[in-house]
């Protein structure tokens, strides 16, 4: 990888015939090869000028690292192949480089400082300067303007701590468009929004490519892509395999390239006949976050039977991952109320005693609550078990790993082997370790808290046949999530919660989304319950 | 992977400047045979004391390793090294204690100590810098107390007690090479008995010429010391301490659930609460073991000093500390080993050995430990940025 002396520089100029107008953005035969792994084995793309371009691929075939190519990360000369602007070979040897040939890159975790302004985050770095003093009216006065293009109803002396994931999104793109972007490149930008910041995030990036603006939109939601993308090149395996317009292909048609083969149904639930015993009882639960805050969680109440998946639905906010947390024993003071897990209380618990119980909980963010992300993969997945290989207080390597290795198989982990650091996976073998940690206890009952978040098709289809093999074994599972097609396709009855109360109890059947949302934004009037 | 390589030879090259280095400055007259001189970095007397030295540092440093795994810190024990060794002290000459009484209830008092740490740290949420810090001045205080700003000896009438022979008594000859030959065998069966339980697994048991490589430098370096030590006065009681200790740690940090938890906790406590880890109960666990080291560190440092005055334990909990972050022991937690720590204690003793020999000025030897405690640090962070 050595650097090609004869490679023109940044913007070298030459005469451009503007006959036709060349692509913004334009990727030639990249090749990116990491210490034993090759990331990218060719990829090619060009970005019409003011054109809405959609990256599809599964986890691992390799966007982020194109994303890092294109916005500098990976300097020139770390690569094989070229990139254009304009038509015009050029080498961005950091971001800098790039953000001055007008790329702007918004990435899934925000670049900002909670305890600033937002006025001060979108001028970070480069605050307007007067006589060598940050002139803080214009500060001001330009923050002002930009938000208001935005619709961003928040004052712009805010600490960006006090607003929501979708605000601060909004915030990172006012900062990007502020740096005078012609091609925004969004990497997730809707993982963590709620369907209506989603909404007024589509509008804004349809009201950009009005106005001129290129974008770059990955995102593993398939809907808002054709919703809002005119074309969509799909990677696999480190490869660009198809460049489409959105309105000639079809949702199924994507899929297909991007895993290489047909998919089944994309929600293979299988119910049981008749469920079981009642496995987890939650009765009349009322729950603060602390002794002195008002109440949270208000008169909860459910059953969760044998061979069952619950699923608790409702809009960010509304207490799911609280009361999870809460029944797991790591979250909250409980108010009143019970939860019986086969038949015995639980109540002043600790996650270490419910797990040894048999309930078992996997956390909505992996990377914060799930994963030791320095450590190997094996250690990882036996550090909930390790009580079960130890005699006579010594660890039993061997059993350890053959433990391990049958997990590591069984759920398909994506790694070099169980010595692999788990940092360094994609986010879907990420969430398989988490599962087969948390499986290795033996549990009967199953918390997942958004399992699928930010993972690709194929893993998501494999945690789909995971959940119906063990409901077949007889376990109970609750699943949490966002994505409504997810919570109806998977589960037997679905709970909505509304600010902390259930605000709907659906049994499969009945299941749409106009009624699920109604019950999440309270619209429901005492719903039979 | 060249990266991991290069930290695994750095360490091990470090030593080795080191020790050329006080080698060509002290002992040139002796190497080239001139007449008269005598080898006084690398001979067996000065040895023999740096192993004792040695000793001290390296047993305090493993004690520090279990607080720095967890992503703690504790500032106090030099001040509870020169409290703890005064306790005793007092005991014996003042109190009239037998000495074996003396050390249980001094190292008593430790353990009460530093599960008093332990629990202001876990139940009460004061962060472990802040709280040991405050330890740091406390327990000086205490310790002046306890010695009333005098000298107390360890012993009364000079005669020999447990307490003053742990750094004057020596093994005879003989027995220092049994315990060699016992050790090497040791190592040796463990290392044997894992490649048979993973062939019976059918795991892949791993090079064995890799595994006889292992055996051979253990048994290199154990016979060598022994060896070192026995053309002196023979092996110093102090050094099986320190051999006891470290089997000790490394027992608990490679082969315990226990000590997975320290590695867990330190990588990532908030996965390793809802991983079913007692956190509270493992960081005070580590207080506890942190002051069992301290009392053991505090017995031999007095005992070496040959009586208990106000200067004992003096900044020893940089060098401990510093011998964990030479030795790859990663200050966020999480990372770092008891080879490691036992590397880096070496490292730090000889340069403290070898700067007195050359009658470095004590202005000099403060701004040279400031200096290595720095670099290691700045090691620490460009390591971990991997």
């Amino acid at each position: 990888m050595s650097h090609d002396p004869s490679q023109p520089t940044i913007f070298a100029s030459s005469p451009q015939s503007l006959s036709s107008r060349p692509p913004v953005l334009e990727a030639r035969g990249l090749i990116k090869k990491f210490p034993g792994v090759i990331a990218l084995r060719g990829v090619g793309f060009s970005l019409r000028p003011g054109e809405i371009h959609a990256l599809c691929g599964e986890n691992g075939a390799g966007k982020s690292t194109l994303i890092k190519l294109l916005s500098g990360i990976h300097p020139h000369g770390s690569y094989e192949g070229e990139l254009r602007v304009d038509g015009e070979p050029v080498a961005f040897r950091s971001i800098r480089d790039a953000e001055a040939a007008g790329i702007g890159v918004i990435t899934q975790e925000f670049a900002l400082v909670d305890d600033l302004s937002v006025a001060e985050n979108i001028f970070l770095g480069r605050p307007p300067v007067r006589r060598g003093c940050i002139d803080w009216t214009t500060m001001q006065k330009r923050a002002v303007e930009l938000l208001a293009q935005f619709d961003l109803a928040v004052p712009p002396d805010a600490p960006v701590r006090s607003l929501g994931v979708g605000q601060k999104q909004l915030v990172e793109i006012a900062r990007a468009m502020d740096k005078k972007s012609r091609v925004l490149i969004l990497d997730e930008p809707t993982a963590a929004l709620t369907e209506k910041e989603v909404d007024v995030l589509l509008k804004l990036l349809q009201r950009l490519r009005a106005e001129g603006t290129t974008c770059v939109y990955i995102s593993h939601k398939l809907g808002e892509v054709f919703a809002i993308a005119d074309r969509i090149t799909v990677l696999r395996d480190g490869s660009s395999i198809v460049t489409l317009d959105a309105k000639d292909t079809s949702i199924p048609q994507v899929i297909k390239y991007m895993v290489g083969r047909e998919l089944g149904d994309l929600f293979p639930r299988k119910p049981p006949l008749a469920p079981g015993e009642v496995l987890l009882s939650v009765q009349d639960l009322t729950v603060a976050r602390n002794a002195s805050e008002k109440n949270f969680l208000k008169n909860i109440s459910f059953d969760l039977r044998e061979g069952e998946v619950l699923g608790i639905g409702g809009l960010m906010g509304a207490g799911r991952t609280e009361l999870l947390t809460h029944i797991y024993g790591a979250w909250g003071v409980r108010k009143s109320g019970h939860v019986f897990f086969k038949q015995n209380p639980l109540s002043l618990h600790t996650p270490s005693k419910t797990l040894r119980s048999g309930l078992a909980l996997a956390t909505e963010d992996r990377r914060r609550y799930g994963l030791n992300l320095s450590m190997a993969v094996g250690f990882n997945l036996s550090l909930s078990s390790l009580h079960d290989m130890t005699r006579f207080g010594k660890i039993n390597f061997s059993s350890e790993y053959v433990r391990n290795q049958q997990f590591f198989d069984q759920l398909r982990v994506k790694a070099p082997g169980q010595h692999s650091v788990v940092g360094g996976l994609s986010g879907g073998n990420q969430q398989k370790v988490v599962l087969g940690k948390v499986l290795m206890t033996g549990p009967s009952v199953i918390m997942l808290d958004e399992p699928t978040r930010g993972i690709d098709v194929g893993a998501k289809l494999e945690i789909y046949e995971l959940i119906n093999r063990l409901t077949a074994e007889g376990k109970g599972i609750l699943l949490v999530s966002s994505e409504l097609p997810e919570l109806m396709g998977m589960s037997d009855r679905i709970i909505m919660l509304h600010e902390g109360q259930i605000g709907g109890e659906f049994v499969r059947g009945e299941f749409s989304q106009e009624k699920l949302l109604a019950a999440a934004v309270g619209q429901t009037a005492a719903v039979n319950n | 992977m060249n990266r991991s390589l290069l930290q695994k030879i750095a360490m091990p090259t470090a030593l080795l400047l080191v020790w050329l280095f006080f080698s060509f400055m002290l002992d040139r007259d002796a190497l080239l045979g001139r007449e008269g001189a005598r080898f006084l970095f690398i001979g067996s007397r000065n040895l023999t004391q740096l192993f004792i030295e040695y000793s001290i540092v390296a047993t305090l440093a493993l004690g520090m390793f279990l607080i720095i795994l967890t992503g703690h810190i504790d500032l106090s024990v030099g001040s509870g090294v020169g409290l703890i060794g005064g306790i005793a002290a007092v005991l014996i000459f003042k109190e009239g204690w037998p000495a074996p009484f003396a050390l249980l209830g001094a190292g008593g008092s430790a353990l009460v100590l530093w599960t008093l740490i332990g629990v202001f740290v876990v139940k009460q949420h004061m962060p472990s810098f802040i709280i040991t810090l405050g330890g740091l001045l406390i327990f000086k205080g205490l310790f002046w107390l306890v010695i009333q700003n005098s000298t107390i000896p360890i012993s009364r009438g000079g005669e020999d007690n447990l307490y003053s022979l742990l750094t004057t008594y020596s093994l005879p000859p003989q027995a220092g090479l049994i315990l060699a030959l016992g050790l090497t065998a040791v190592i040796a069966w463990l290392q044997f008995s894992d490649r048979r339980e993973r062939i019976s697994h059918g795991l892949p048991p791993g090079s064995g010429a890799a595994m006889a490589g292992r055996i051979a430098i253990a048994a290199i370096a154990i016979f060598g010391v022994v060896l070192i030590c026995n053309s002196f006065r023979g092996v110093p009681v102090s050094l099986l301490i320190l051999t006891a200790v470290a089997g000790a740690v490394y027992f608990i940090t490679v082969h315990t659930p226990y000590g997975r938890n320290l590695y867990a906790i330190g990588g990532n406590e908030e996965a390793a609460v809802i991983s079913g880890i007692q956190v509270d109960r493992v960081l005070i666990g580590a207080f506890v073991l942190m002051g069992v080291a301290v009392a053991i560190t505090g017995f031999m440092m007095t005992a070496y000093s040959g009586a208990s005055t106000t200067t004992v334990g003096d900044l020893m909990e940089l060098d401990a500390i510093a011998a964990c972050v030479i030795g790859g022991t990663s200050l966020k937690g999480g990372r770092g080993s008891v080879v490691g720590v036992l590397l880096g204690a070496f490292i730090m003793t000889s340069l403290l050995n070898g700067m007195t020999l050359m009658a470095v000025s004590p202005e000099l030897k403060f701004i040279a430990r400031g200096a290595v405690l720095a670099l290691a640090v700045w090691m620490d962070v460009k390591f971990s940025r991997a």
